[in-house]
This record gives structure tokens, sequence and C-alpha cells, in this order.
């Protein structure tokens, strides 16, 4: 031995198991923050895919350049690429709505733009056009199409090419077709022009756009912001879109505020179990400075052995995160390396791994070097209790052996209240997520049963024989129909909201308290299936098609979509009379059941939506035949069915393939999932973790006791007893504190953070049980092993 | 007199090999009911290992201990705790005593572990005869070490067991708490018809004994002492 400080690594080999234990509890810690930092490095960098793939790959635009405003961006140091683009409002292509714009050859890629065959349109009387749009409009690369401009100008265009599909333009069947900028410029119809610019990287966007908007004093409204990849970025000024990241923010700043906790609380609990092995140092000799300066080195051997170790294994985890979504999303991901390394999450991890344990040795030091000498030679300074003197009510309402383990956890406020912070944390976290989580499922469609394949729709309607036909088709696995139609429908005239009132002006009332309706309200009939998949949008009320058929129900739709926005405009309660205008007079119904939303958008701006029975529909309207037919198919073999399909359609059909963007949606959603449960997963381990260590320092640093407690006559069974009601304190009062104040987080992110999200908060039943029962499971298991080995020593051992 | 404990050639040896250690070898001895018993010997002597198997709070290498007519060494680690809180006192050097309960509640402690209601005036007497009726919902860090050690004779008393055993009761204490401590020990037993052994290094309170065992390097030898 060179030195007193040798004594550190001397003490850390010679308790191997204890050693270990701290080793790992810290490398585990390490792992979480390291694993946190670079699954949320690699979620963003997800998502600027994401975002790219649904936006463009842009992040200013200024409207209506100039020439010379051109040449001033594009000539900018700090620009990497820039491009014209044109849109036009609308057009058609030979007959059919289509989606009209141009861009520069050099920005194509840039706008997701892929050719697939023929060239890029250079001329003035060339185009490019999907492929699935090709295909359904029989065009081919060198044939002539007819576009139609707003305002009826006709123009022919050459097919120059076929570029590849894109997700939400196939879904609403709408063709995306691509001019040259000549071309588009020679047209003369309403259009937007603008250049899209796309910065080099680490450029500040915000003061570049400053910079150039006082450079060529350009007004707020001609800049153009693709908030969606900004945010992402960083550089986000959207409320929504922040309103989601920064909640997000707060959610991650308390997980790392648990790892930290947790190897605090670990380091912490390995010094103070030697407080009096320290105080014997002092008592042959050492000084105060000279115990600091050993418990420190201790973590600072600790640090260096787990720091390694837990760094390895929080990258593990993210390539984890990683390797899921490249599997399932290999399209949009497959250029992202599987083993990417976050130098961003492996700084942060050994930052935190070393300023935490600095942290959570220098405190505990200077308890140990506070140590007074005599105590720790005569050990009689194990527990400070307060003078107050105790009446011993526990142990006349309960067992004893309850009444101990109660008061044990008790005792020690200060473990008893890291202990059921790190678990409420927990809890809180897991409650919030919840809230990201619930708003996935709930507003991306395709999560939900009914979401269509295809959908087929008709203005004259669709006729039964083609109903019937499509259920018999083989690979199909369902298929329903609705019917819709606008019908003049009144109520009380309070139940408007005052956001409608807006938006529409003066209402009239009569004076029976009935409005006249300044619109006509949207009327969808559903059958059976999809009212019972509508249940998992149910707010209040029941859906039962025959309840519905006898009582005259309708169902009101609380945020029915106006203009593609969800907007509330009337606060129909359950058993409120709407009366609805109908060929044989005014007819009077009922509000049975109150939805959510509805997965429908309608190009027509209606009062509000209602949703009724099949047969109530016919009564109301006198229409019978379905204007709506969706189907899903089977898994298998889907482009023979697809194209039977076709072919059992005429022209008046429109035909609209949802697979794609459904597939795109479902990407979305897998990429936020798995980082979320990601986080979740994560989180729950600190907490496992943190019982589990502390159960386990808890019983070892009270051997002693248990062993005196043993020969006075405690039973086995009461042992474990004792102990498992110590752990159920600590647990339950973590799991109770933690539901309650998660509960409350959820209230404040879903009515003050997120109220644009439209989320009905329900009370959490199901997340709780599942709480209580993973919280009550590992306070079992945690106590399994250290009572174990207390109870293979013999007592004298223990004692003696 | 019958006897209440009976050991038959008992020997403890740990370790194996090079470390090997007889702590006792073959020890047999036996006890009859109220009778008071010293055991003196050096450190390290076996002293400690002998009253650890009389408890049974260990196990022998070879040999029996009857205790009360039962054989303790095969019965089972659950009838064993049982059967040592009702019928086995004990008293350590260093009290033991649990820190979160109050006197009064440690002194019960066993009667509680075996879910028996405390005869309350028994209690309320032994607290009197302790001299701790006044500290009775004190807690053990407020009490002095004599104090402390009287706690741990009242919880041993409280059961009324067979047998107590002291393990060097006086070994924290200063000489007035000791003498105090080791009569209110002989007091007790007299007062309450209790059997006593009490492992001690000081040779002045053998005079209190009834009878005393000598140990050294392992073999118990009965001394033949101040028998009345």
């Amino acid at each position: 031995m060179k030195s007193y400080l040798s004594l550190a690594s001397k003490y850390l080999t010679a308790h191997k198991k204890k050693t270990r234990l701290v080793i790992i509890s810290v490398a585990l810690s390490v792992a979480l923050v390291t694993g946190i930092f670079s699954m949320l490095d690699f979620f963003l960098q997800f998502e600027k895919i994401q975002q790219i793939h649904e936006y463009g790959n842009y992040h200013l635009g200024v409207k209506d350049a100039t020439n010379e405003e051109k040449q001033a961006i594009t000539s900018r140091m700090d620009v990497k690429n820039a491009g014209t683009w044109i849109s036009f409002r609308n057009g058609n292509l030979n007959g059919k709505e289509c989606r009209l714009a141009a861009v520069d050859q050099k920005f194509a890629p840039n706008m997701q733009i892929t050719l697939l065959e023929g060239r890029y349109p250079v001329a003035e009387n060339e185009m490019i056009l999907e492929a699935w749009a090709a295909e359904n409009l029989h065009l081919k690369v060198g044939d002539v199409a007819k576009i139609t401009f707003a305002g009826n100008t006709e123009k022919k265009f050459v097919i120059s090419g076929i570029c590849s599909d894109y997700g939400n333009t196939k879904a609403k069947g709408m063709p995306g077709v691509y001019l040259s900028i000549a071309g588009a410029n020679e047209v003369n119809a309403e259009k937007s022009t603008g250049l899209l610019i796309e910065f080099k990287d680490g450029i500040n966007i915000n003061d570049v756009q400053k910079a150039i908007q006082s450079s060529l004093k350009l007004a707020d409204s001609r800049i153009i912001r693709n908030e969606y990849l900004l945010s992402v970025m960083g550089y986000g000024k959207s409320n929504t879109v922040i309103g989601l990241y920064s909640t997000g923010a707060v959610l991650f700043c308390i997980i790392l505020i648990a790892g930290v906790m947790m190897i605090y609380n670990t380091f912490n609990i390995s010094v103070m179990e030697r407080v009096q092995q320290f105080g014997l140092l002092r008592c042959i000799g050492a000084s105060r400075s000279q115990i600091k300066k050993l418990v420190k080195r201790e973590g600072l051997h600790i640090t260096l052995r787990a720091i390694p170790i837990g760094v390895l294994a929080g990258m593990l985890l993210a390539f984890l995160c990683c390797g899921i979504l490249k599997y399932y999303n290999r399209s949009l991901f497959g250029e992202m390396p599987l083993f990417n390394f976050s130098i961003a999450g492996t700084i942060a991890g050994i930052a935190i791994g070393v300023f935490t344990v600095f942290i959570a040795s220098s405190r505990p030091a200077k308890k140990a070097a506070r140590v007074s000498p005599v105590n720790a030679a005569t050990g009689s300074n194990e527990i400070k209790i307060s003078k107050k003197k105790k009446q011993g009510r526990l142990t006349k309402m309960f067992h004893v052996e309850v009444a101990m383990g109660i008061n044990n956890a008790v005792v020690k406020k200060k473990t008893l209240f890291l202990m059921s912070c790190s678990i409420a944390i927990s809890i809180v976290l897991f409650l919030g997520f919840q809230v990201f989580v619930d708003f996935m499922h709930s507003s991306l469609k395709t999560t939900k049963p009914y979401t269509p394949d295809i959908s087929l729709t008709s203005e004259q309607g669709l006729s039964n024989s083609l109903y019937e036909k499509l259920s018999d088709l083989s690979g199909i696995k369902k298929v329903y129909g609705r019917m819709f139609g606008y019908v003049d429908a009144t109520f009380h005239a309070s139940r408007l909201t005052d956001a409608y009132k807006q938006i529409i002006g003066n209402v009239q009332v009569e004076d029976n308290g009935l409005f006249i309706p300044p619109e006509k309200s949207w009327l969808i009939s559903y059958d059976k299936n999809q009212l019972n998949w509508a249940k998992t949008d149910l707010i209040e009320g029941e859906l039962s098609e025959e309840k519905l058929n006898v009582k005259h129900g309708i169902i009101a739709v609380a945020h029915p979509l106006r203009n593609g926005v969800s907007i509330e405009t009337a606060a129909l309660q359950l058993g409120d009379k709407v009366y609805i205008q109908t060929p044989d007079g005014t007819k009077e119904m009922t509000v049975m059941a109150i939805l959510r939303t509805v997965p429908f958008n309608d190009s027509v701006p209606s009062l509000t939506t209602f949703i009724t029975t099949e047969k109530l529909f016919t009564e109301l309207t006198g229409e019978s035949t379905i204007r709506i037919i969706d189907i899903q198919l089977d898994s298998s073999g889907q482009e023979q069915t697809v194209s039977e399909i076709k072919g059992m359609l005429d022209d008046s059909i429109a035909f609209y393939d949802q697979r794609q963007k459904n597939a795109e949606i479902n990407g979305y959603f897998l990429t936020m999932a798995v980082f979320i449960y990601g986080f979740v997963a994560v989180i729950a381990l600190i907490s496992v973790l943190n019982i589990v260590n502390t159960m386990n320092t808890s019983v070892a640093s009270k051997t002693r006791y248990l062993g005196v407690m043993r020969a006075v006559g405690m039973s086995g069974a009461q042992l474990d007893k004792m102990v498992l009601v110590e752990a159920l304190t600590y647990s339950l009062t973590g799991c109770i504190v933690g539901c309650i104040m998660g509960i409350a987080l959820q209230k404040v992110l879903i009515y003050n953070f997120l109220p644009r999200l439209f989320t009905i908060w329900k009370f959490p039943y199901v997340q709780i049980v599942l709480i209580l029962i993973l919280i009550l499971l590992v306070t079992v298991i945690s106590i399994i092993s250290p009572l174990k080995r207390i109870k293979a020593w013999g007592i004298a051992e223990i004692i003696s | 007199m019958m006897d209440i404990l009976i050991t038959e050639n008992l020997c403890k040896t740990y370790g194996t090999g090079e470390t090997k250690v007889d702590a006792l070898k073959n020890a047999s001895f036996s006890v009859a009911k109220g009778e008071f018993v010293a055991v003196v010997g050096p450190s390290g002597s076996g002293k400690s290992t002998l009253l650890n198997l009389l408890g049974a709070l260990d196990t022998p290498t070879s040999g029996k201990v009857f205790l009360d007519g039962k054989d303790i060494f095969t019965m089972k680690e659950k009838d064993l705790s049982v059967f040592r809180r009702r019928n086995i006192g004990f008293i350590f050097q260093a009290y033991n005593l649990v820190p979160e309960l109050n006197v009064e509640e440690n002194i019960i402690l066993p009667l509680l572990l075996d879910y028996r209601k405390p005869d309350k005036s028994y209690i309320d007497e032994l607290l009197d005869v302790l001299g701790l009726a006044e500290r009775k919902h004190h807690l053990p860090n407020q009490l002095s070490g004599g104090q402390q050690q009287r706690v741990a004779i009242g919880r041993a008393l409280a059961t009324r067991p067979a047998i107590i055993l002291a393990d060097e009761p006086t070994g924290n204490l200063d000489t007035k708490n000791s003498r105090d401590v080791v009569s209110l020990m002989k007091l007790s037993v007299e007062r309450y018809h209790q059997t006593l052994i009490m492992i001690t290094h000081n040779q002045s309170y053998t005079s209190f004994a009834d009878r005393v065992l000598s140990v050294e390097d392992g073999v118990v030898t009965d001394l033949e002492g101040v028998r009345k």
C-alpha cells in the first residue's frame, strides 16, 4: 500500500458483490441516459426524414420572387439548393381533377419527385405524372394529355415521363401532374409561384431568414416556412408543433432527473452503509479531508468502470429502436445506417454519469467525514430518532410484523421520500406519455379497424348489385357501404358554439328557441359493423342499431371536420331534440350518442355531422342508394383483387386507393410508437431497478437487525411478511402519489398544452391497474433474493 | 429436581483442513429447572458457541440438545422459531433492542410475534420490577446502557420461557450497572422460577450462580461451584 487512497480500490476488490451491484446500477443509469439521448437524436433524424417525405425538403420559400431576388438568394453561401415551385389552384387531367405543379429540375428531388421512366419535362408542352394515375388513365410516355386549368383554359401536353406514386394524392384519387417551369409560366391561370430554399447543414435558419428578409426587404407575408421540418430541426414557430415537442421536452427532462436520481441514490446508499467504517478510519487518525478524498476516489473507480459499460449498453438500446424502424419501414429509412452513432447521446451519457457520481459522492463524503469517531467505535449511533416518545399504536392495530414493516419504512423518511419519488416519477411519466400514445391511436386513422384499403364513391349512388358482387369477390375481407346526404336540421340555438357563430355571423332564432339553419347538415348512415367500430370514439350514450331505430335516435359528432379542420360547431347533449326537414315534413329525432369525431371529410361546408342507421336514413331522406363503399382487402393477392374491382366499375364511379397512404401513416405511427414506448420502457426500467436496488441494500444493511428478530423468535414467514410490508409501504406510497400526480399531468397536458388535439380525457383505469400489478410484482421479486441470502446465514453468524 | 436442559456429546467444528477449529468438544451436561448457571472461560474458549447451540441459533456438527424434553435439532426451522420464541429468552451483550419500538413494545415483542395478547398485569409488574415503568414509551436510544439491558431482560422474561440464555449481559456496562443487572437477573429468576444460563467474564458474578461451568479450548467442565 503506497498511499491511504489505495484503500478505496482495496475495499472495492474485497467486496466484489457489493461493488458489482453499485457498478451495475451506475452503468444502467448511464445506459439509460445515453440511450435516451441517442434515441432522441435518432428520433429527430427519423422525424426529419418523415417530414421531408411528407412536406418536401426545403426550409424556406419566398413567394413571387423576382429574378433579382432569386439571384440574390441562390448566390448566398449558406444556400445548398433552391428552385422555383409553381402550383395551380386546380386543374383537370383528361377530365379528372388533378394536382398541378411545376418545379425546377434541380429541385425536383427535394420535392420527392422521382422519375421512373422517360425524362424530366423541359419544353413548354411537356409534363410528367404519377405512375398509378398513368395506369388508371391509360397513359404512357409519348402520349398526349389534355389539361384544363382554372378558368377553363385548355392545353395539350406531351407526357415526357412517369414519376413514383405519392401516398396522399393516390388516396385522394387526384393524380399529381408536374409541368415544366417554362410550360407553367406560359399558362395564364390562377397559380402561386415561389422560390423554395434548402440551406446547408448547421445553418441557423431563423437567423438566415431575418438576414434575407432585411437585405431584400421582404415582408413576412412573402415568406413560406416549412414548419414541420423546421420544428424537427429546432427552428419551429408553429404553436401546435412546438406544443407537441415542448411537452415531449418536459417529459424528457423528467426522465433525465429520474436517471440522475437513481445514480445518486445508489451511490448514496453504498457510502452511507459504511459510515461506521469511515468513523473507524477517523479513530486511527484519518482527517476529515482524507475521508472525503477516499470516498471520492471510490466514486472515481466506480465511474471509470461503470461508464464504458453504460455507454455501450445505451447505444445498443438505441440501435434496437433503429433496427425495429428500419426493419418495418425499409423504403423510408433504408438510407439510415443501422449502427448509427449518436455523438450527442454518448457525450451526454458520459457527462451526466461523471457529474452525477461526483455530486453523489461528495455529499455522503461530507457526511462520512462528519461521523464522530466515538459513535463509530461503539456503534451506538445506528439510527437517529426524534426525541418524541412513542405510544405504539401501530402494534395495537396490526400484527406485530406488519406494524414493524410499516414502521421501518416510515421511520427512514429520506429513503421513503427518495423511493416514493422515484416510483412516482416513473408513474407520472408513464401516464404522461400515455397522452401521446392515446393521441396517436385516436388520430392516426390506420390504427382503426374501419380504415378502408379502397373506397368507391359515386354521385349517382352505387347499385346494390355492385355491393353484392364486391361482397362475393374472393380476396376481400370486408365491404361496407354508407349513404350520405345533406339535410336541414335544427335544434335549440343555445347549443350552437361561439366558434360557429363567428364563422356564420348572424343566426336567426325563432320563438320556440330553434334557429333557422344557415347551412345544411351532413347526414351519414352506418350499418351494424360501423356502429360497432365507432365505439372507440364514443364519448357518451349508446350505439345500438335496434334502440336507435325504435327511439328515432341520432348520433351527434362533437368535433366534425369542416373544410378539413376539426371544429366544434354544436355542443349537443344526450336527449337533445333535433328537428330534420324531410320530404314528409319535419321529423323529431333524439340525440342518443355523441362521438368524438368521424373519419370522413367533406368538401362541402356543413353545419354539423349526424349519423343514423340505414333504416332511419331512408326514412329521413327517401334515399336508399349507397354513396360510398369501403373495401378492406386480404393481405395476399391484393393486386389481382384490385384489378378485378376496377373491372366492375364504370366511369361514374371514383376509385380511391388508400393503401400507400395508410402504409405511410402506419410507418409514421410506428416511428412515434417505437420511440415513445422505448422511452416508457426505459422509465419503467429505471423504476424497477430502483426498487430492486433499494430493497437489496435495505435488507442487506439490516442483516443484524433481522438476525436479532429471528433470535427473539420471529419465524421465516413473519420475516418475509415484515420485509414485504416495508417494501410495499415504499412502493404503494410512490404508487399513490404517482397516480394522483400523473392524472393531474394528463389533465394539464390535454386541456392546457394540447387543447387542439381534441383528445378526451378518461380516467385511466386500465393503466392504473397495470401499474399496480407491475409494482406489486416487482416489489415481491425485489425482496426474494436478499431474503434468501439472509436466511442462508445462521443466526449466530449474523448477531455475534 | 427435573432437568430442563440436557446436552449429549455436543460438538462444533468450524472450517476444514488447516483452518479447522474445534470450538466445542463433546460437551455433555444438564441443567435443572430453576437453576442459575454461570459459564466462565477466556475469550475464544467456545462459550458463545455453546450458548448459540443451546439456543438453537446455530447447528452443531454432532450431538444433541434436549430442551424441556424436546430434541431441538430435529425440529424444522418453522417449528423451531415458534419453539424458540416460546421457550428460550435471549439477552445479548449489545442489548439488540429494536430501535424503532418503544420499551413496552420491545418487551412484548416475542408475545406479539406469537400472536398472543400480552398479560397486562404481568407486563406492568415486569416493568415495575425492572424499574422501567416511567419509561415504557421511551425509545431505546433515549435510554442508558443499563436501562437498555434491563429492557432486554424484560423481553427475555415476557414469554415466561423454559430457559434464559444471557451472553455477557454486562459486557458493555460499568461496574455499578453490571451489578444492578446481574442482581436483577438473579431476582427475576427466583421470583419467576426461571432457569438462567449466563456467560460472564467477571469471576465475581459467579457468586450469584448456583453452579459454574468452565469452558476452555472447547471443553466444558463443571466447577462444582457454590451449589446451594
